[in-house]
């Protein structure tokens, strides 16, 4: 997988394995229009970077959990599905959250928050799993798994998801339902990367095409279509049911 | 003749269901198309349970895997990271000069470690000394036996100093002391000169001496 939407912040090295869409803020601050109004994420943003500039970070930090509070479901929903290790995911967020506030004084309004934050997360989200794809060359699989076809994260979805509890379902519905999950995730890690990263971002992330276009350095159009065909492909994989 | 619009393409199907998902106006010919086609409505309602279900699925999964409680947990993760940063690192010192400055509590509790290296310092230096002094008086002494041994009047000073009965006794008497003293003095420098390693007298024994030569009635 992977589209990286790397910016300054967290500007690491590009994968071997993926396309580069490197966008700078100073790339995307022409894109956007200057007549949209600011989100409260955004101002709240703003003003933590003067109290961080001022060097008010007791308020700063105080206020920083609001942004915390407001995106943190979100967060994780992109984080796990990207991962789908609930450990993994917990830790990412974390580190993206970290960074937002260490690095924000580089936030720029031209974007909303949202975008800015999300690029940072998909970026740590890229670079565990790329970790995680070389600490499993060094790991032996065992041959009594269900699935030996399975790779690791397959299985660690699986566990994850037979882990989970699952509210008042009787064990029938549980079972059904943890395999919908299984096949959801295999169907979606068959996505091509940059196909994947647009649904992960459109449907778990409820970004908008436009701002997915911002945050991967794609146009708007471009990000439907590859919305689209990521769609279309998984109706195919699943046979049209989840 | 009324011309009917052709059915929506699936790609305008997803506009429209991400832009109703989102809460944004549905394109209107779109919207009114759908309204007024069976067909596409069906096919707009099937996208929008699947993708629903995807949604709901996974909001599911995501909230049964991160309760309210690890959410809590872990904005307190991260508001005790946030707390560390701005803040200067802490150096831990080195254990052997933490003695130094540590705190009161501190130095009471590495006290018997300091006298423990002091005694073990003053160990090591009265072995040294020890030593040093053992091989340096060994040494002047073997070194002025030998000296006193190989010195030609040695034997007459010591005659000179002999004491007053020896004076006393007849001459014959006085060679025989005599030679009993140069034999003596000369049994010492052989054996001064010979090896003190037992393992070596073997090989001594086996090499021609400059003494044997000298010895040796010509």
């Amino acid at each position: 997988m992977s589209t990286d939407v790397r910016n300054s912040v967290t500007g690491a090295a590009t994968p071997a394995d993926a396309p580069t869409v490197a966008t700078s803020p100073a790339e995307l601050s022409p894109r956007r229009p200057a007549a949209t109004p600011l989100s409260d994420d955004s101002r709240l943003a703003v003003d933590i970077r003067g109290l961080v500039e001022r060097g008010e970070l007791d308020e700063a930090r105080r206020q920083f959990e609001g942004l915390v509070v407001a995106h943190q479901r979100r967060a994780l929903r992109i984080a796990f599905q990207y991962l789908r290790d609930a450990a993994e995911a917990d830790e990412a967020v974390q580190d993206a959250f970290v960074k937002v506030f260490s690095h924000i004084g580089s936030y720029r309004e031209a974007w909303p928050f949202e975008v800015w934050f999300t690029r940072i997360l998909i970026n740590g989200c890229l670079d565990r799993r790329k970790a995680r794809v070389r600490r499993d060359r060094w790991i032996v699989q065992s041959d009594d798994t269900t699935n030996a076809s399975a790779s690791l994260s397959d299985r660690r979805s699986f566990a994850a998801a037979a882990n989970a509890p699952s509210g008042q379902l009787d064990p029938e519905a549980r079972l059904l339902a943890r395999e919908r999950r299984a096949r959801m995730t295999a169907a979606i890690e068959r996505l091509e990367g940059r196909q994947r990263t647009v649904f992960m971002l459109c449907h778990y992330g409820d970004c908008t095409p436009r701002e997915v276009g911002a945050m991967i350095g794609l146009n708007e159009s471009t990000v439907r279509v590859h919305l689209f065909r990521a769609a279309r492909k998984l109706r195919a994989l699943l046979g049209g049911q989840p | 003749m009324i011309v009917r619009a052709p059915h929506l393409q699936d790609d305008v199907l997803y506009d429209c269901y991400y832009a109703s998902r989102r809460g944004d106006a549905v394109d209107p010919p779109s919207a009114e198309h759908l309204a007024d086609c069976q067909a596409c409505a069906t096919r707009y309602a099937e996208l929008g349970t699947f993708l629903n279900t995807l949604s709901e699925d996974a909001d599911a999964e995501v909230a049964a895997l991160f309760p309210a409680d690890r959410l809590r947990a872990q904005q307190q993760d991260i508001a005790r990271r946030l707390e560390l940063i701005g803040r200067a690192a802490r150096v831990i010192s080195f254990p052997g000069r933490a003695a130094g400055h540590g705190t009161s509590s501190t130095q009471v509790v590495r006290t018997p470690v300091r006298v423990a290296r002091w005694i073990a310092v003053a160990a090591a230096a009265g072995l040294f000394v020890g030593v040093a002094a053992g091989t340096l008086f060994n040494g002047s002494a073997r070194l002025d036996a030998t000296r006193d041994a190989r010195r030609p009047g040695a034997v007459a000073s010591r005659r000179v100093n002999t004491p007053a009965p020896a004076r006393l006794a007849s001459s014959n008497v006085e060679e025989a002391v005599v030679d009993m003293d140069e034999m003596f003095m000369s049994d010492l420098e052989t054996v001064l000169d010979r090896p003190h390693t037992s393992e070596l007298v073997a090989f001594d024994a086996l090499t021609p001496h400059v003494r044997d030569a000298r010895d040796f009635p010509r």
